[in-house]
């Protein structure tokens, strides 16, 4: 039982780290993609929102919005 | 009179073309502009794949048609499927059939019963419980790639699906990498008593003793536990190998040898899934005694030298003092 709880930790343990490892290779298209010459701007906030949502007025960008015009 | 000789032509040629432009007609007999244009058909004859020029650096984009890509979805959506319910409940349905028929192996008890020998060590159950508990959480996940939508979407709904769907993602990505370090490690383990002798030719002549009352020789693994051995070490293998070329898409080949690796990696999977069912029966229900030898690593020494009766006399040979104890094991009077 005891080995048993110890691999199951363990593999938590690895995929956490796999998970890490594997997000620092990854990097976003519109980070991927933009060169000096094109800028590909963010996805997440200005088609489907920052959650992913659809909506593009959440209180963050709404802030963000009116931090940019005053 | 060049202008004249000019408008001749032109006439003839006119007179000559107009037949020809006049019968392209559409079915419906209303003349068709585009009939003698670029089509799918003219440009396949060109080269296997359509595609053009894009200003964007990400090449692979310039794909538009990849017709490799009809079929490998026709062939996940239609025949995987049926290959994998039948290999996954048929066998299911042999092992219950199997179970009903020949029954439970049960411990034959001798004067030696009580007595305990180690059969597996931490590090080896550690090794072995690492590779199979990632292994259940592949499988499901895995099966949930083929069966989710058809099966558990109608069922929770497909917003508490799409959770589960990402999440199930997320641990088959993730949890891939203990998993393959896990066969490593079975494999660095075990491999020297898996090779395979003349003793497992025997042990299989006679049904390996799941058929009759028969127990025939073999070592610290008889021949079906090399099979199994062997199969998750190349199946095991196999699928780290074609999992990590889509977990890492374009590095080592294009669309097409990504969609081969997904069709290898099912086939392989769903096969995998009913051996390793077969593995986890004969290891719990379908033997008494057997799990011991990967619960708390020591087993009954009846049991052992029943069913491994050549590693037994090897261990004994060792030791001067009789069988292995196991850590504070006493032996039984």
């Amino acid at each position: 039982m005891k080995a048993f709880l110890v691999a199951v930790a363990a593999a938590v343990v690895l995929a956490t780290a796999a998970s890490f490892l594997l997000a620092e290779n990854q990097r976003f298209a519109y980070q991927a993609f933009a060169t000096s010459g094109a800028r590909v701007s963010d996805p997440g906030t200005n088609l489907v929102g920052p959650r992913w949502t659809g909506d593009i007025k959440e209180p963050a960008s709404a802030s963000h919005k009116m931090e940019a015009g005053s | 009179m060049r202008r004249l000789t000019s408008l001749l032509l032109l006439a003839a040629t006119l007179a000559l073309t107009a037949p020809a432009v006049a019968q392209v007609r559409a079915p419906d007999g209303a003349p068709n502009p585009t009939a003698s244009s670029v089509n799918e058909e003219m440009l396949f004859k060109q080269d296997p794949k359509i595609h053009g020029r894009i200003s964007i650096p990400n090449a692979t984009a310039a794909n538009l048609i990849q017709p490799q890509g009809r079929e490998w979805r026709e062939f996940r959506e239609s025949w995987m499927p049926w290959i994998g319910g039948l290999a996954v409940l048929g066998m299911i349905a042999a092992l219950g059939l199997f179970y009903f028929t020949r029954g439970r192996i049960r411990l034959e008890h001798s004067e030696e019963s009580g007595k305990k020998i180690l059969r597996f060590n931490s590090f080896e159950r550690f090794s072995h419980w690492m590779t199979a508990s990632c292994f259940i959480v592949l499988s499901l996940s895995g099966l949930n790639y083929i069966f989710g939508k058809r099966l558990l979407m109608p069922l929770i709904g497909p917003e508490a699906f799409a959770t589960l769907a990402q999440y199930g993602k997320y641990a088959h990505i993730y949890l891939a990498w203990p998993f393959m370090l896990g066969v490593l490690f079975m494999l660095v383990l075990w491999v020297r008593d898996n090779i395979p002798g003349r003793i497992d030719w025997i042990w299989l002549k006679q049904g390996g003793g799941l058929l009759g009352d028969a127990h025939p020789s073999a070592g610290r693994f008889n021949a079906g536990q090399k099979m199994v051995f062997w199969m998750v070490v190349g199946f095991g293998l196999a699928m780290g190998a074609t999992g990590i070329m889509m977990i890492f898409p374009f590095a080592a080949t294009d669309i097409n040898g990504m969609q081969v690796m997904q069709v290898i990696h099912s086939l392989i999977g769903v096969v995998f899934i009913a051996g390793i069912l077969a593995h986890i029966y004969i290891g719990s229900l379908g033997m008494e005694g057997a799990y011991d030898a990967m619960g708390s690593g020591e087993v009954d020494l009846a049991w052992a030298k029943v069913h491994h009766d050549l590693w037994v006399k090897e261990q004994q040979a060792k030791t001067a003092s009789g069988p292995q104890l196991g850590r504070g094991q006493v032996p039984a009077e």
